[in-house]
């Protein structure tokens, strides 16, 4: 299946949006208390702990893993054009946000309590 | 067949490389803006790899995670956090900008180009539009600066 550069880029625009929102979220939460407080072990693994949070913040992964590494790239096809590019800077990106949400997700399963504790 | 034939001849490099895309200065403000938006998205990119692996530490326990903070939760640290408010505050508002530009929204109405040829596109709304971003930005960061500094 091959998306077409305009699809792509609706992908694009709906992820930052959705990430926009999302994010907003994450950062309220660390301001309903002191910031300092907010960041303490107990705190951070409370907020893991809690279902609808951990799914808040598997969806910050995702989605801007999908937007930072296709905006990178956008960046990388604008820099230089011929087809080997194209295909290895695809998969280089692909890898790259398959890697972090991975590597993000194992962080949230552990600290959830799933794996960790 | 034939296309992609002919695509591979015409493969070239971008002339000006990376040294043409770090150069905002010839094109005017929508250039400007463009280049914000790239850097601003690369530093953010790079800041959320490097707080997805900070995060991680959360698992090694107790200790892993507030060695981690101790390295983080300083003034410097604190200064890097307010360019993250910046720079993400910049790069959403005006991707905002750009999602309305790329329908065709406030762009207005073609028209002939006339000497000294100003890009009829760049009218008030899109400069506006590209300070709102700007002024946001360092309002987002004035903020920051009171909760990381002000001990809120």
């Amino acid at each position: 299946m091959t998306l077409r550069e305009s699809q792509i880029m609706k992908i694009h625009y709906i992820t930052g949006l959705a990430a926009l929102f999302v994010v907003a979220v994450h950062i309220i939460m660390r301001l309903i208390m002191p910031f300092n407080t907010s960041l303490e072990y107990g705190n951070v693994i409370a907020n893991y702990h809690n279902i609808l949070y951990a799914i808040l913040l598997e969806s910050i992964l995702i989605l801007i893993a999908l937007h930072g590494f296709n905006g990178v790239r956008i960046i990388l096809i604008e820099l230089r054009q011929n087809k080997h590019w194209e295909n290895g800077v695809t998969i280089f990106t692909i890898i790259a946000m398959i890697t972090i949400v991975a590597y993000g997700t194992r962080t949230i399963i552990m600290a959830n309590g799933l794996g960790f504790e | 067949m034939e296309i992609s034939k002919e695509r591979n001849n015409n493969d070239r490099d971008n002339r000006e490389g990376l040294k043409g895309w770090l150069n905002p200065s010839r094109y005017g403000w929508e250039r400007l803006s463009y280049w914000l938006q790239r850097l601003t998205g690369v530093f953010l990119i790079v800041y959320f790899i490097g707080h997805v692996y900070e995060t991680s530490s959360l698992t090694r326990g107790l200790d892993a995670w507030n060695a981690m903070l101790q390295l983080t939760q300083t003034p410097w640290g604190h200064l890097f956090l307010i360019l993250v408010i910046g720079t993400s505050t910049f790069h959403s508002s005006n991707g905002i900008r750009l999602i309305f530009t790329h329908a065709g929204k406030g762009l207005g109405r073609p028209g002939r180009p006339d000497y000294p040829y100003d890009a009829i596109s760049l009218n008030y709304r899109q400069r506006s539009g590209i300070w709102v971003a700007l002024i946001l930005a360092a309002v987002a960061m004035l903020y920051g600066t009171s909760v990381l500094f002000g001990g809120k």
